[in-house]
């Protein structure tokens, strides 16, 4: 009887595994463009590309998991791009002033309270839509990218410049803890935490229940408003963690710097197949949303694609995203 | 009358039905409408009313039937071809756009033709002259009277030469004056040989101008009769009458002391609402649509800011302005609209059940999975939810089911007050009765329930007392077991 079973056994695993890769494409899309850029370029597989390619998860992953708790809510973020530029600027001054610690935590606490004050705005207007939140904080990321401008009054700060000890900076960007660097033992952490309270707690199915329904959440008691607040304060601390890891990188903080990480934040969420109506989704698919954008920047580079080329591809693989989820939920109501 | 039944018919429908998911919305409904008359459609919500003139419009196609306009067999239509065949339909929430001028209105999408902004100007003008109508055409929609948009899609409507014009409530929105230069109106159309049928559940109206009624109910054409053969209270009984056997448990035992009370609710559709709920008591509240009950619920859970209203809750001044107040305070609510208010479609049944008492599950700021599984499961059991498992997402199953997954939601909590509103619609007849059943449960434990329906028989065999709301007031107190339908139909449509 075992022997009967055992082929069946097999069989049916394989067709398990393929059901699942036919609903998770992303994986498919991940290996293809591993297995593309070895056989380019044989040096991809060393550990130093492997190390190349965390580092480069750096600023993308912080801001992305963020982002995936206001996606997954039925909300969006557009300020993180005007936050990870004056975080990273006022971290940077403020190192010769109070010492790179507290200026760390100021940073931080700037980025908190850039998230609680979009969160604060969204409630007292009473924007419940995804469009109106769109619109909310695409405003105030042109309020806090223009804070930053009148802070440096439109100057680059170099990190290198300080007269103070940087030595976290230094550490967060080239130090290693184990066989892990710095920088990839904080993406485990935020990882851990983030997951827990988006599995584990009430405060994260709060989140998804929001993007779920609200009307029908809040009628059940679920506090809604408390929700939001969470959403966009996690959102906000992400993009500051996210603005110092990229500031000690980089070893400056420009008033214009985060711009570009706003869409990418997204793209990495919405790619990873937090659903962008809310309701579903995953830090941990983010992850993947974010590895995939990561190996492709790759991939492209080392094949000696333009940048041009990578923009329009960027934008190709979103509105793929968007479109492959579309269908796949039409599939599943019907 | 004679004359009008005599030349053909403007509009014939013959034997159209349409089913939606679960519900049976129109079973072979016939009628025929005549030019130069004034076609009365009346029923109960939920009749059928709506379907049948969205099929009209082309909205929604028919499953079956014919429906010939002129002579001319309709198959298949669209809204803006239904106008151009010279079908208009005034909704009742009007469809012009806010932010253009009234001139542009009536002409919307058809500017060129009409001669430009000027033309339309002034084409608009002898269109509301001629339907007395003296609102300046430069004017935006948004600055004008609701009447006047009336107006403004009434002649909307004749820019089209229309030969048909349905009006779906049209006076639910009017003042009395408004009201009458509607019906000088709609005297003059008649006058130029334009059918109209007039939708509604105001009597008063249907005796006023329409020549000739049809009654629906439950998706059936009861009866079409010239409005002068008919009596009021005929009217009731044909929109209301259904014989009911064994489709009800028997009416449970009441009641106890006061539990919760309402002294006083005020906003701007509820005008004077007192209320007492006994322990152990169902309490039916019969109302219209738009006569404040599903305000009144909104605004007793929390649902709706209300400043000025007091509640007490055995005997003490309670305080609710939200729906977790609410919830705290043991009251709980299974709103009408279950798709859009109370069901996450995208969830397991669950995490639907277990969403009332998420709290209780909750330690330290984690929920405990496992208590919530059981949550899940005892509820799933109790209430005999046919589902494949607690973790089975709640979008795939039956309308009944998920209705017995949001009660369990609230059953979890052991509820002091349960306000039901509409809890059978759109399921069918077994699962109805088991709610039935349970609501009786319910009450047994000692819970309290608000029952509010569009089903009178429904309300009439589970309640213990009966409360009619009409305009924004409670008008009425019955016993169901002595009063009779019509006469509480009468009470709910008493200033309609």
């Amino acid at each position: 009887m075992s022997a009967a079973t055992e082929p069946m056994r097999g069989r049916v695993s394989t067709h398990a595994a393929v059901t699942f890769l036919k609903n998770n494409p992303i994986f498919v899309a991940i290996a293809i463009l591993a297995v593309i850029t070895s056989i380019v370029e044989p040096k991809f597989r060393t550990t130093e590309n492997l190390d190349n390619i965390i580092r480069q998860f750096g600023v993308l992953i912080f801001a992305a998991l963020g982002m995936t708790f206001v996606i997954m809510a039925g909300f969006i973020d557009l300020s993180i791009g005007g936050i990870i530029s004056l975080v990273a600027v006022v971290t940077v001054t403020q190192i010769d002033q109070v010492g790179q610690g507290p200026a760390i935590l100021i940073g931080l606490g700037v980025g908190l309270a850039c998230g609680l004050l979009n969160a604060i705005l969204i409630l007292t207007a009473g924007a419940l839509t995804q469009a109106e939140a769109l619109f909310i904080t695409f405003g105030m990321s042109l309020v806090y990218g223009a804070v930053a401008l009148m802070y440096t009054q439109g100057v680059t700060q170099f990190l290198t410049y300080s007269q103070s000890d940087i030595s976290i900076f230094n550490a967060i960007n080239s130090g290693s803890i184990g066989p892990l660097s710095v920088s990839a033992v904080m993406f485990l952490i935020a990882l851990a935490i983030l997951l827990t309270i988006e599995r584990r707690t009430y405060m994260g199915r709060t989140v998804v229940l929001t993007g779920g329904n609200k009307v029908a959440a809040r009628l059940a008691g679920i506090p809604i408003s408390r929700s939001i607040l969470m959403i966009y304060a996690i959102s906000g601390l992400m993009s500051a963690i996210g603005a110092v890891v990229l500031a000690s990188r980089v070893t400056l903080a420009d008033p214009t710097m985060g711009t570009p990480w706003m869409t990418q934040a997204i793209l990495a969420v919405v790619v990873g197949g937090t659903a962008l109506v809310g309701g579903r989704g995953s830090v941990l698919w983010t992850v993947f949303g974010a590895l995939l954008l990561i190996l492709l920047n790759n991939c492209l580079n080392l094949l000696g694609f333009s940048s041009y080329i990578q923009f329009m591809l960027r934008g190709v693989i979103l509105i793929l995203a968007i479109w492959l989820d579309t269908a796949k939920q039409n599939a599943v109501s019907k | 009358m004679v004359e009008a039944s005599a030349s053909p018919a403007l509009l014939s429908i013959k034997d159209v039905s349409k089913a939606f998911p679960g519900v049976k919305a129109l079973d072979r409904v016939s009628l025929e409408v005549h030019g130069g008359v004034v076609h009365g459609i009346v029923g109960e919500n939920g009749a059928g009313k709506s379907t049948l003139m969205k099929i009209l419009s082309g909205v929604y196609e028919k499953d079956s039937g014919e429906i010939t306009f002129e002579g001319k067999v309709i198959e298949k239509t669209t809204p803006v071809e239904s106008m151009h065949m010279g079908l208009a339909i005034i909704y009742q929430e009007l469809n012009l756009v806010n932010t253009m001028t009234v001139g542009e209105n009536v002409f919307l999408g058809r500017f060129a033709e009409s001669g430009g902004r000027a033309g339309v100007h002034a084409k608009a003008r002898a269109l509301l002259d001629s339907i007395g109508c003296k609102v300046n055409t430069h004017k935006l929609v948004s600055e004008i009277s609701v009447s006047d948009k009336q107006m403004v899609e009434i002649a909307k409507a004749l820019s089209f030469d229309s030969k048909l014009i349905i009006m779906d409530e049209p006076s639910s929105s009017l003042t009395n004056d408004e009201m009458e230069k509607l019906v000088k109106i709609i005297h003059d159309l008649k006058a130029k040989g334009i059918g109209i049928i007039y939708i509604s559940h105001k009597l008063d109206e249907i005796f006023g101008f329409c020549d000739v009624v049809t009654v629906m109910r439950d998706g059936h054409v009861i009866d079409t009769k010239p409005v002068g053969e008919l009596t009021r209270n005929d009217m009731i009984a044909m929109m209301v009458g259904r014989t009911i056997e064994n489709e009800y448990p028997p009416r449970p035992d009441c009641a106890g002391e006061p539990i919760l009370e309402i002294k006083h609710i005020r906003t701007r559709k509820l005008k004077d609402v007192q209320l007492t709920l006994r322990k152990g008591e169902i309490l039916g509240l019969v109302g219209l649509v738009g006569s404040g009950r599903t305000e009144l619920v909104r605004a007793l859970f929390g649902a709706d800011k209300v400043a000025d209203k007091s509640i007490l809750l055995d005997g003490k001044p309670v305080e609710i302005n939200s729906p977790r107040d609410a919830i705290a305070l043991g009251l709980s609510l299974v709103p009408e609209d279950r798709k859009l208010q109370g069901l996450l479609l995208g969830f397991s049944v669950e995490q639907n059940i277990s969403l009332a008492v998420l709290t209780r599950l909750t330690r330290f700021g984690f929920v405990n999975s496992k208590e919530e599984t059981e949550v899940g499961e005892r509820q799933i059991k109790a209430l005999n939810v046919k589902t494949p498992s607690g973790r089975t997402k709640i979008r795939s199953l039956s309308g009944g089911n998920q209705q017995k997954a949001i009660l369990g939601r609230w059953l979890e909590m052991h509820p002091r007050v349960l306000v039901l509103d509409e809890p059978t619609r759109g399921i069918d007849v077994g699962a109805k009765y088991e709610i039935y059943l349970l609501m009786k449960k319910i009450v047994e434990d000692g819970g309290s329930i608000i029952l509010i329906s569009s089903e009178l028989p429904e309300v009439l065999h589970m309640s213990n007392r009966v409360a009619t709301i009409c305009d924004g007031r409670i008008n009425g107190e019955f016993d169901p077991a002595v009063a009779s339908a019509d006469e509480i139909m009468a009470k709910a449509f008493e200033f309609a």
